[in-house]
């Protein structure tokens, strides 16, 4: 589904290089994990993929369904199926969250040249899916994010996840601020979109969103670039022994 | 040596010197620079007014003005337009005043004690010309008045409307002006308190492209006890425009308890833009809550990649966020004419961003 390959990015005009030669292929159907220490690179890894401003690309290519991602705008990568859970969710002041996603949603149809979907539509499936992630419908009704906790934010990227359907999902440190219950409704919605057809990259400190969330691989990041593979007991060990053995 | 300036062809045909950028309080306002041509300046202002019921429109001699363009416009309009709005009045239908598209005009509307009134002004035109209108309202005890103000002027109109409001005791003021500019245009609001317990809500909005330039100035004078104010103005403003606020509050000794706030937050959206502001608090009374805030910056890069992230695309993005930005200021607008005012904007938008 994607093939990262030898990709080597750098931030302040060049100054400084974050990924470094880095690897990395995720089959369609296979949910991988990154794990690493602080400043290896992993959130940059998120944002190289979506095309954040600010990320330099010197090397290396990445192919995403056959098509090269990198030469594509971020809001086309998106028309693709390319989702990224944020690490910090952003608050959208005066844009209520329906508005907001309905926008979005219709939005990637246009691109992919499909009709929009109707107002009643919409709104049946946002309720369902709210409800399973126990979402209050008066939050969907505020401005986005704004003035949610760290966790009710997480949770409406889960929502707005599963209201857009991605093929090629990311997500920065999900786990981080959600407390066990959050956690486990969390894990479900996104297990209830593991499918045959859908790639996903965990990005994560910590190995307890594994336990919730088992993935088909588990890869080291460090210094910018893959240093160590295994399958789901790769990350158990890691949550013992450390990062050190890999440290640059 | 004390010599008088060489009066530019407009000031000849006007009899006197315009406002211009030496005065403190017309210095990013240059009318004398910007109105040039000397014909069509002198003609008076025929305003169209739908009446409601009740309501009585007469003419009257005009009281000397001491504002310089006040002054200009008693010289011109002749007559003062007098409404008055008897006691108690109230009524679902809206004094609309329009036809506002060129020459002189002197209005004064009054409303008697508890009297409630909705005045929407359309100030537009659809060829160049030059405006200025000097406007009173006298607000007895407890009348209520809401003013909507729309305008959107042809790109080489000059236009100066000033309007003072005198309040009395208990009277509420709401207040929203919607511009989209002008080679120049001024709205003043000048608004006296006289009375305690007034309140008032002084809003507005200005989305300039092109050479466009509005100036949004207000002068509130509390002179009693009480009154609660609240002002905010949001400006976005692109290509060569200029946007001016210059808003105070002037709180004298015997306004105790006056609870004011002032905003102004400016988006610019090229680097070629100008946004030039003057908020002003000057208090005297020791027992008040007053406040002022500026911000002038650009829309904010990782919000704009958050939305292309979920697809939306990067002039959308803008526009939506621009929209939301700009419709805090009508927060407090009836629904219609909200939905009137947003309409409009996001129209605006659409075609620029």
């Amino acid at each position: 589904m994607i093939k990262i390959k030898n990709l080597t990015a750098t931030v302040n005009d060049g100054q400084q290089t974050i990924l470094n030669g880095l690897d990395l292929e995720v089959p369609a159907g296979e949910v991988h994990a990154i794990m690493g220490p602080n400043g290896a690179g992993k959130s940059t890894l998120s944002y190289v993929l979506t095309g954040k401003d600010g990320y330099d690309v010197t090397d290396g290519s990445v192919e995403y369904l056959g098509e090269d991602l990198l030469a594509m705008e971020p809001e086309d990568r998106a028309s693709k199926g390319v989702f990224l859970s944020f690490q910090y969710p952003l608050e959208i002041p005066g844009v209520p969250t329906m508005t907001f996603l309905r926008t979005a949603l219709n939005a990637q149809l246009k691109s992919r040249g499909e009709d929009p979907m109707t107002a009643p539509d919409f709104l049946k499936k946002a309720r369902a899916i709210a409800s399973d992630l126990k979402i209050k419908p008066d939050m969907l009704r505020r401005p986005l994010n704004v003035g949610f906790s760290g966790g009710e934010k997480k949770r409406m990227e889960i929502f707005q996840m599963m209201m857009l359907e991605p093929k090629f999902i990311i997500m920065d440190e999900t786990d981080s601020g959600l407390d066990v219950d959050a956690l486990r409704i969390v894990a479900d919605g996104v297990n209830a979109l593991r499918s045959p057809d859908r790639g996903m990259l965990i990005i994560t400190h910590y190995q307890r969103l594994l336990d919730y969330i088992v993935p088909d691989r588990v890869h080291v990041l460090s210094a910018g670039k893959i240093v160590a593979s295994g399958d789901a007991d790769f990350a158990k060990k890691l949550e013992k022994e450390g990062y050190d053995e890999y440290a640059a | 040596m004390n010599t008088q300036p060489n009066f530019t062809p407009a000031e000849t045909a006007l009899g006197g010197v315009l406002p211009h950028r030496r005065m403190e309080a017309w210095k990013w306002t240059d009318v004398r620079k910007t109105l040039k041509g000397g014909t069509g300046l002198t003609l008076v202002c025929e305003p169209h007014f739908e009446i409601p019921e009740g309501v009585n429109v007469s003419r009257e001699t005009i009281l000397p003005k001491t504002s310089v363009m006040g002054a200009i416009a008693s010289r011109f309009a002749l007559e003062s337009i007098v409404i008055n709005v008897p006691e108690g009045f109230k009524s679902t239908q809206v004094l609309r005043i329009s036809n506002l598209e060129k020459g002189h005009a002197s209005l004064c509307i009054k409303l008697a004690k508890g009297a409630v009134l909705h005045v929407e002004e359309v100030h537009k035109t659809s060829v160049s010309g030059f405006v200025n209108l000097d406007m009173q309202f006298d607000l007895a005890q407890g009348a209520k008045l809401t003013r909507t103000i729309f305008h959107h002027d042809h790109a080489e109109t000059t236009r100066i409307a000033t309007a003072h409001i005198n309040a009395w005791a208990d009277a509420e003021i709401t207040q929203h002006t919607l511009s989209f500019g002008a080679a120049l245009t001024r709205f003043e609001t000048r608004v006296a308190l006289l009375g305690a317990n007034i309140k008032a809500d002084i809003h507005g909005a200005y989305l300039l492209g092109d050479k466009r330039h509005v100036d949004m100035t207000s002068y509130i004078d509390f002179s009693n006890e009480s009154a609660i104010v609240r002002q905010s103005v949001k400006g976005v403003v692109s290509d060569k425009a200029r946007g001016v606020f210059q808003g105070k509050f002037h709180v004298r000794r015997p306004a105790q308890f006056t609870d004011a706030e002032m905003r102004h937050d400016a988006l610019m959206l090229s680097d070629t833009c100008e946004i030039r502001a003057k908020p002003e608090l000057e208090i005297y009374a020791d027992d008040v809550a007053c406040a002022h805030g500026n911000t002038i910056g650009a829309l904010d890069e990782s919000s704009l990649f958050y939305m292309r992230q979920r697809g939306i695309p990067l002039g959308q993005a803008r526009s939506l966020l621009t929209q939301a930005f700009v419709a805090d200021a009508f927060e407090t607008m009836e629904e219609g004419a909200k939905e009137d005012f947003l309409t409009r904007i996001s129209t605006w938008l659409e075609a620029r961003l």
